[in-house]
Order: C-alpha cells, then sequence, then structure tokens
C-alpha cells in the first residue's frame, strides 16, 4: 500500500475548500484572469466531497485498528503468536486491516473520476489564461499584484504541507482565504498552479494506489489463514493515521524579512 | 623645382609620422577604480574618469561603485545609483535600455529575465530552464542592490517569494501548455 500516494489524496480535499473560498470571492471581485469559473468550481465541490467521505470512513476504522492494536500489544501477543487468544486478536486486526483498504478501493475510483475533472478542467484554464494570454512579463505583473504583499501575510503556497491533523489543515486554509492579501489576482494564479500540479500528483498516485490495494489485500487474505500480523500492516496503519491525525504539532511558519528599518520607498525614473 | 617638390613631400610626411608616433607614445587614462570609500565621492571619481577616456569600463566601475555602496547601506544608496545612471545616459555613455536594465536588475523587484513580447506558452515554456537560471542570477545581483546595498529588506524579500511563485506557476502552466499540444 502506497502510504505517500494516500497523503496526497487525502490533501485534495482541504485544497479543494480553500479554492472553493477563493473562487466564490473570485466572482465578486470580477479578477481579469478568470482562473476559476463556475464549472471548475463545481468539479472542485464535488472532488471536495467524496475525499471527505473517505476521510470520515477511514477515521472511523482507523479508530478501530489503534483500540485493536493497543488490545493486542497490552495482551503481550507479540512473541506469543501461537497463543490462540492471540491468534484471535491477529485475525480481528487483519479483517479491520481489510475494511480500511475496502473503503479505499471504493470510494479511490470515485476521487480518481472527479480528481481527473478537475485537473482537465484546471489544465485548460492555466493553458488559456496563463499560458496563452500572457507574456512572461504580464506573468510577472500578475503575480506582483499592483502593490506590494504585506510580508508578513502567510503565503499562499500549499505544496509539501503535510503531517498536519486536517482540521487543523482546514482551518489554516481558511484563515488564509480570509485575509484580504491572498484574495487577489496574484494569489488566484499561484493557488490554481499549486492544486492543478498537486491534482496532477493525485491523479497519478490513485491510479498506482489501487494497483497496490488489490496487491496488499490479496496478501491480507493470505495472511488471515494464519493469524499473522506484517511489519507491512503496521506501516500502512501508522501511515494512515499520522495523515488523518496529523504527526507531533509543528508550527509551519513562514520566515519573516530580516528586520531593519526601511525608509520611505524611493521610485527611479528608470523603474519598470 | 622637382627637387624643392620632392624636398617638401618629404617633409610633410616626417612631420605627419612624428606627429603620429607621438600621439601613439601618449600615456592612456589608468582608469583606476575610485579611491574613496564614500560613494559620493567614489561616484564622482568614477564620473570624472568615465568622462576622460575610460567609458569602456563602465560595467567594472559600476561593480566597484557597489562594493563602495555595500560598506554603507543606506536606503537613499538606491536614489544615488539612479541618479548615477540617469547621468551615464545623458552622457552617451551607456543606452536608455542599459540604464534601466543596470538599475531594475539591482534595484527594482521584478525581474529583468522576464521580459518577453510573445505568450508563455510558446516563448517561455520552450526555454524554462534557461528563464529561471537567469532569473536565480537575478535575484543574486537583487541581494546585492536591495539588501546589502540599500537595506530595502522587503523588496528583496518579496523579489525572493516572486522567484518562487514565478517557479511553481510556470511548472504547472507549461504543463498545461504541453498537454494541449
Amino acid at each position: 500500500m502506497n502510504v505517500t500516494g494516500f497523503a496526497l489524496v487525502i490533501r485534495a480535499p482541504a485544497l479543494l475548500s480553500l479554492l472553493l473560498a477563493a473562487s466564490t470571492y473570485a466572482q465578486t471581485e470580477a479578477p481579469t484572469i478568470r482562473l476559476f469559473p463556475t464549472t471548475v468550481v463545481e468539479d472542485l465541490r464535488q472532488t471536495s466531497s467524496v475525499a471527505k467521505e473517505m476521510e470520515t470512513g477511514l477515521q472511523e476504522v482507523i479508530g478501530v485498528l489503534d483500540q485493536q492494536q493497543q488490545l493486542y500489544v497490552e495482551s503481550k501477543c507479540e512473541g506469543a503468536e501461537e497463543d490462540q487468544g492471540c491468534q484471535r486478536l491477529a485475525k480481528q486486526l487483519g479483517a479491520t486491516y481489510l475494511e480500511m483498504l475496502g473503503i479505499m478501493e471504493e470510494r479511490l475510483p470515485d476521487m480518481e473520476h472527479t480528481v481527473n475533472n478537475t485537473r482537465l478542467s484546471l489544465e485548460k484554464r492555466l493553458r488559456s489564461e496563463l499560458g496563452k494570454k500572457m507574456t512572461p512579463w504580464m506573468l510577472q505583473e500578475t503575480l506582483l499584484g499592483g502593490n506590494p504583499r504585506d510580508v508578513t501575510a502567510p503565503s499562499p503556497t500549499l505544496r509539501g504541507r503535510s503531517g498536519m491533523r486536517l482540521s487543523e489543515r482546514f482551518k489554516q486554509y481558511y484563515q488564509l482565504v480570509a485575509s484580504s492579501n491572498s484574495q487577489t489576482d496574484q494569489s488566484l494564479a499561484v493557488l490554481a498552479s499549486d492544486i492543478y500540479l498537486d491534482m496532477e500528483e493525485t491523479s497519478e498516485l490513485i491510479a498506482r494506489t489501487r494497483e497496490e490495494i488489490a496487491r496488499a489485500t490479496l496478501i491480507e487474505q493470505l495472511n488471515q489463514s494464519f493469524g499473522a500480523i506484517t511489519p507491512e500492516m503496521m506501516d500502512v496503519v501508522g501511515g494512515v493515521k499520522s495523515i488523518l491525525f496529523g504527526d507531533e504539532p509543528s508550527l509551519v511558519q513562514i520566515a519573516g524579512p530580516p528586520s531593519a528599518s526601511i525608509e520611505k520607498a524611493y521610485r527611479s525614473p528608470l523603474e519598470n | 623645382m622637382k627637387n624643392t617638390l620632392i624636398a617638401v613631400r618629404s617633409l610633410f610626411i616626417v612631420t605627419a609620422c612624428g606627429a603620429l608616433l607621438a600621439s601613439c607614445a601618449s600615456t592612456p587614462p589608468p582608469c583606476n577604480g575610485p579611491q574613496s570609500r564614500n560613494l559620493e565621492k567614489a561616484i564622482s571619481e568614477v564620473q570624472s574618469n568615465l568622462t576622460g577616456g575610460c567609458a569602456a569600463h563602465f560595467d567594472r566601475y559600476f561593480d566597484d561603485l557597489l562594493t563602495i555602496a555595500e560598506g554603507d547601506p543606506k536606503a537613499s544608496n538606491k536614489r544615488a545609483f539612479s541618479e548615477f545612471l540617469v547621468w551615464a545616459k545623458d552622457e552617451g555613455l551607456v543606452s536608455q535600455r542599459q540604464a534601466k536594465d543596470n538599475y531594475n536588475r539591482y534595484f527594482n523587484v521584478k525581474f529583468m529575465s522576464m521580459q518577453g513580447d510573445y505568450n508563455n506558452c510558446s516563448h517561455t515554456c520552450p526555454h524554462r530552464d534557461r528563464v529561471l537560471l537567469n532569473m536565480e542570477r537575478e535575484l543574486s545581483d537583487k541581494e546585492r542592490g536591495l539588501l546589502k546595498v540599500s537595506l530595502d529588506n522587503q523588496g528583496y524579500y518579496r523579489a525572493s517569494e516572486l522567484y518562487q511563485e514565478v517557479e511553481l506557476v510556470l511548472e504547472a502552466t507549461c504543463t498545461a501548455c504541453a498537454a494541449g499540444q
């Protein structure tokens, strides 16, 4: 089972919620670039909903896995695999693991479909709005915006934010969208790029993950006959838990500028 | 009569050669770098040298001035460099475009490497690596101009952020462009 792949699948809904809010703003403010028309928003809404269902379903089954694993350890079953009680516990654990794989297998095709739709919609908008309608200089000016961004505001760049509790990530995304500095054309361009690249990776990884699930299911079904708990199984459960519930709280901080007194900005007649 | 004519002609040739040799022997301007560590004085020295036959050394002088300014960084240095470049343009030492390029490369948040008249799909994407490499080099010059010379930390921070944003947006845009081909 590919945990990295799963991480990206799970990360998608958070990105989507951010985009939904951002696009709502974009519609009201009539931006000069149209990266998020209604169709894209609708695709995103659907992806978000499918991902949320998967997340909820997994959260429950992982809770059960947790309890079963705890019981297995507390019963001192490690090293006592021949014990009948331990074998029963191992089988129960394996069954729950299979259930987890089943949920993923059931939800992933829908997820794959909606992710692909979103990816294709965004791809079209990016190609048209940023690729064909803009020169590099225009792109730069769009990213810079009319005014220099407040450097203390969080950057809208989202890629690579993992290992954080999902609810906390949603909260951060909400704050990002709610802050006035991120609701501009320049951050929408970054956001669209970010989500598109994420969707590309996700799409690829979903396909790989589906293949892996089939393999992992077969192995676990065989293990059920022997009642063994494999290290791979524990790794997968650990990986999924860290994604859903987050690692140890770590502050994602964005570096501020070095402190120094900044005099009133000088504008040269040579400036572009 | 004929002999006199030959003599005059010979005298003329000898004089001309003499004059030519004399001009060859005259010392060219040393074009030394500015001696003062004070930016204002250093600029005056450089201006004097540049108009005194050292125009070909413009780039070296500009670099010398940046080094001197790094020794006494302050926001007003930005204006000093702008005025120096405007002067150089007015003196015909550099073109308007060179003056702008030099100023913006070091003291503006915007990247001169992002100039271009064609759309990104057709112009930027095929040379994306080169564009980004040029931007990276330019960012290093902006670090010097904005941060080390002008103490414009906010400007440099924004330029650095812009570079990262361009990198991300170009990656996505160029992937989308390639998918549409």
